[in-house]
């Protein structure tokens, strides 16, 4: 899949694939933006929906189907259904919602150019002289190929990730048990409701 | 060209698919339902056993005044019944059928690409749910968000165990490497898969989303004509995706005796099947209730389908 | 203990039992239904019976009768005698709109005027054509049946009980008669034997 340079294509040589690439880029850049900037707290949600669908376009003209799917399944499927969730919970109104700017704008402005060019930075230093040959990928090697660098090259960083992912687990039940334990059930309305006693 | 013609039909093949085999689900429903509880269903459309009942239906629907209520999120409220819709007919498109690329479009991760698309379309109950500016439809939404997050990890659990046991993430792949004893050996990650899936179409008695007694019929409350209609038609198309998805994953899809001439026949009888089965559950039991729902997902399905997991681990290892 | 589940497909069985057993429905408008004699289908008048009482228009709960009549008088049977005045019944209508076939107005009528009859089909599509005048009332009494024959233990009906009373009581009393004539005239009947066994 990913070539060593040895032969250049034209940095600007537009192909087809390149220019939808971009085109794509754009579209998920302004829903992104869309995302940040509207104020109706459903919509922000969708509009999300919008961004993360543009960049698993975007890993299919990578060729990197498989984690298209999964950028899919888990963004799409479960994150923003658990968003949605939330935000129904909570009872998002229909239009603007007052309360929604954190008035930190400029704020956040910041911290997100600093961390796109950072993340611009890296990866194309990291990745100056790779090239990817997106005519020749042939799909059953990219699962294949994900799989073999996920648990040769990254497995520590991977098994890393799952033990946050469990700690975080069992941090949210131990704090949905103690809560369950400050509060008791009302005991048949003649002790104080306060847990005084503890 | 050739090829271009040759995809084109292809799709186009998938399409008339799409539109017919679930309204042939609906009217199985009708008869099935009707006779499994004593009665005829309809007799009159079409002449011979009401067989365009459901055409009727379409027409009736396509009649109807599309309304729009006053306070509803215009946009999203529109949008919705396209978004609970197309994932469907995205997913019937990668649906192997028969062997010898018999399949509308073979996607090589096509066991995730499935999963993920169908995750969408409940983007579409989300969206009417919350649109709708109706406390029915937004606890119908609610609902269908509670319950695709606790039966979206045992259906991947399931589908993961196939995965695990035909060493491909591609559908046709898959089949192709299917043994009969494969049944066997996946049946726990079968009906987990099935009464998963059952769950996430929000079908009976996985039916509280939209439990007509308690909040009219959830989050499409407020849908009129072929809005409406179309939310139907998903959720028929639904049934016909997740028999054919069980039927390619657990059943050995096109395999059976003569399955080089006759595979596609197979598919297609193994789904029927399925089909059936799904109307059966309907009429024989009642709604489950919301933490009863919760429940059974969270502490009998999702076990099952770990020890399947590792079920299939182990006879890999053995195997292998 | 019965087996885990087994509830379960025994709901399955009964359902599939079911279907393949022969339905119930009635194919209304193909086959006509057997209705049960006394079916409460529209209400039928005989209006040679009718004194124009207006009991029934008093008793029915939903004042759905309306009836109109006028009083005529007709001259003493003897000369000298009061003038015979009698009610001439001008207008009888049951608005079926309204009616909801409790059937009060039939057991209260002293002169069986009012009769159910089973017919059933006279749906409208104007609400006003279902306030049945006389004449259709009384055309409706072409369709009620003969009363069904009584159950094999019942009591005997009042009238006839009466009927037959009197009936004996005339027989009997036709006997006794007859009795005392022989007795005073042994004669002639022996003689009538006498030929007989000639
Ligand atoms: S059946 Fe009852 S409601 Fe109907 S006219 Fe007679 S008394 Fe009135
Ligand atoms: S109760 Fe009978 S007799 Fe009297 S008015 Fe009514 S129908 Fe006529």
């Amino acid at each position: 899949m990913i070539h060593s340079a040895t032969h250049h294509p034209g940095f600007l040589s537009p192909t087809g694939v390149e220019i939808t690439f971009l085109l794509v880029g754009l579209a998920t850049l302004g829903a992104a933006v869309v995302t940040v900037t509207t104020r109706q707290l459903v919509h922000a949600a969708l509009w999300l929906v919008v961004a993360l669908g543009g960049i698993a376009v975007e890993y299919l003209l990578l060729t990197a189907e498989f984690i298209a799917w999964v950028q899919v399944l888990i963004y799409v499927g479960s994150v923003v259904v658990l968003l949605l969730f939330g935000l129904m919970l909570t009872k998002a109104p229909i239009g603007h919602s007052p309360d929604a700017d954190s008035e930190n704008r400029w704020v956040a402005l910041a911290v997100a150019l600093a961390a796109a060019g950072t993340l611009v930075w890296v990866v194309a230093d990291a990745f100056r002289s790779t090239w990817i040959d997106v005519h020749h990928g042939t799909g059953q090697s990219a699962t294949k190929v994900t799989g073999s660098s996920l648990f040769r090259f990254w497995v520590l960083p991977f098994e890393a990730l799952s033990v946050l992912l469990l700690a975080a687990l069992v941090g949210a039940i131990v704090l949905s048990r103690r809560r369950a334990d400050v509060l008791p059930p009302a005991p048949d309305g003649s002790t104080a409701p306060h847990g005084k006693d503890r | 060209m050739n090829d271009t013609l040759h995809v084109v039909l292809r799709l186009v093949a998938v399409l008339v698919a799409f539109l017919v085999l679930p309204l042939l689900v609906g009217q199985t429903e009708h008869k099935v339902m009707a006779h499994m509880q004593g009665r005829l269903g309809p007799m009159y459309a079409g002449g011979f056993h009401g067989w365009a009942q459901l055409v009727a239906d379409g027409v009736k629907f396509a009649q109807k005044e599309d309304v729009v209520p006053a306070d509803a999120d215009r946009r999203i409220f529109q949008l919705a019944p396209a978004v609970a819709l197309l994932p469907y007919l995205l997913v019937l498109i990668v649906i192997p059928v028969g062997p010898h690329g018999f399949v509308g479009e073979a996607v090589d991760a096509g066991l995730f690409f499935v999963l993920a698309v169908m995750g969408v379309g409940v983007l579409g109950s989300l969206m009417a749910g919350w649109a709708s500016a109706n406390k029915f439809s937004l606890l119908g939404g609610l609902r269908t968000a509670a319950q695709l997050m606790a039966y979206e990890l045992p259906m991947l659990l399931a589908a993961a165990s196939v995965a695990m046991a035909a060493g491909t993430l591609s559908l046709p792949g898959i089949v192709e490497s299917y043994h009969w004893w494969w049944t066997l050996w996946q049946l726990m990650g079968g009906l987990v898969f099935f009464t998963a899936g059952l769950a996430e179409l929000q079908r009976p008695p996985f039916d509280m989303p939209v439990a007509d007694s308690e909040i009219i019929f959830g989050a499409y409350t407020e849908y009129t004509g072929l809005r409406f209609a179309l939310f139907l038609l998903a959720e028929y198309a639904g049934i016909v995706v997740l028999c054919g998805l069980t039927t390619v994953l657990f059943l050995g899809g096109w395999h059976g005796p003569w399955a080089g001439s006759v595979g596609w026949l197979w598919t297609l009888l193994k789904t029927a099947v399925l089909a059936f089965i799904v109307i059966w559950l309907r009429v024989s039991y009642p709604r489950l209730r919301e933490d009863q729902l919760m429940k059974f997902a969270w502490t009998v399905l999702i076990p099952i389908s770990l020890v399947q997991i590792a079920l299939t681990g182990v006879v890999k290892v053995v195997t292998s | 203990m019965p087996l885990p589940g087994s509830g379960l497909a025994k709901g399955l069985a009964v359902t599939l039992r079911t279907m393949t057993r022969k339905s119930v429905t009635a194919r209304y408008p193909d086959t006509q239904p057997e209705l049960p004699p006394r079916s409460r289908g529209v209400i039928a008048l005989f209006e040679e019976n009718c004194t124009v009482c207006m009991l029934c228009a008093r008793e029915c709960p939903d004042w759905c009768i309306y009836i109109d009549s006028h009083k005529e008088t007709s001259p003493p049977a003897a000369p000298g005698g009061r003038e015979r005045s009698r009610n001439v019944l001008d207008r009888f209508a049951i608005d079926f709109a309204l009616c909801m076939y409790c059937g009060i107005c039939i057991e209260v009528c002293p002169f069986d005027a009012l009769f159910w009859s089973p017919e059933f089909e006279y749906a409208e599509t104007d609400i006003l054509d279902l306030t049945h005048e006389r004449d259709k009332l009384r055309d409706w009494m072409w369709t009620v049946p003969a009363p069904p024959p009584l159950d094999p233990a019942a009591e005997e009906p009042k009238e006839i009980a009466a009927a037959r009373k009197a009936a004996e009581k005339q027989a009997a009393q036709a006997q006794a008669q007859a009795e005392a004539e022989k007795q005073a005239r042994p004669g002639d009947a022996e003689g009538g034997t006498g030929e007989g066994e000639a």
